[in-house]
């Protein structure tokens, strides 16, 4: 079965990134498939490169970018969204003269389209909220 | 067929917008504040057995908010079994 992901949430405040980073672990191990995580809203924060975890903390930039890497999961942040949370890739840091790009590599910038793509591919579409 | 995943208090909008429209043949998953709405003889607990939907809890969101008195139609899952929930049913619905 092919699932996509909605986040929703800030992965600094509560759990919900956490849980759908766990589900989307738990999802691969029952031999499904991840089409899509798509990242919107104060979601979008996940990509934060720059974001620095406590030692006794799991870092959720490098715990979505393993997953990722691991499964060939494409993780994707909606650019109105992440432009608003100071999460620019590198074109978008060049456009906005900004100084460096702020979201990890493993992430890429794209638009409410690719949401809806990821409903109209997947058997599945999974959101996380709250 | 709905799966309906509740991560909102028992006194919020999300849960009374939720319970509105679960329907038997239904499932409900509680997780993050939404499992204080699983607390054995409260109104919310009452509530959602009355809705007649299937009642589950995530164990770690219920052991973390001290939530261990469970009204008796509310079944505790892992991550795997709210994998297993969405196999079943076709469409989500997240309340939040």
């Amino acid at each position: 079965m092919i699932y996509s992901l909605l986040v929703l949430s800030s992965p600094f405040s509560g759990h919900s990134s956490r849980r759908a980073a766990q589900f989307a672990h738990c999802v691969t191990a029952r031999g499904h498939t991840i089409h899509r995580v798509f990242f919107l809203d104060a979601g979008t924060l996940a990509s934060a490169a720059n974001s620095v975890s406590a030692q006794d903390e799991e870092s959720p930039v490098t715990g979505w970018a393993e997953l990722a890497d691991q499964h060939g999961i494409e993780l994707a942040i909606c650019i109105t969204s992440a432009l608003k949370h100071g999460m620019l890739d590198q074109v978008e840091a060049d456009r906005h003269e900004r100084a460096s790009p702020t979201i990890d590599a493993a992430f890429t910038v794209s638009g409410l389209g690719q949401l809806v793509d990821a409903y109209a591919s997947s058997d599945r579409l999974i959101t996380f909220g709250g | 067929m709905i799966l309906h995943t509740l991560n909102a208090s028992p006194s919020s909008a999300a849960f009374t917008d939720c319970v509105s429209i679960m329907a038997k043949g239904d499932a409900l998953v509680l997780m993050g504040d939404g499992v204080y709405a699983a607390l054995a003889g409260t109104e919310a607990s009452k509530t959602l057995q009355e809705t007649d939907a299937s009642l589950y809890i995530m164990t770690a969101d219920a052991l973390a908010a001290g939530v261990t008195n469970l009204a008796a139609a509310v079944s505790r899952i892992n991550m795997e079994g709210l994998v297993t929930l969405t196999e079943t049913f076709p469409r989500q619905q997240a309340w939040y």
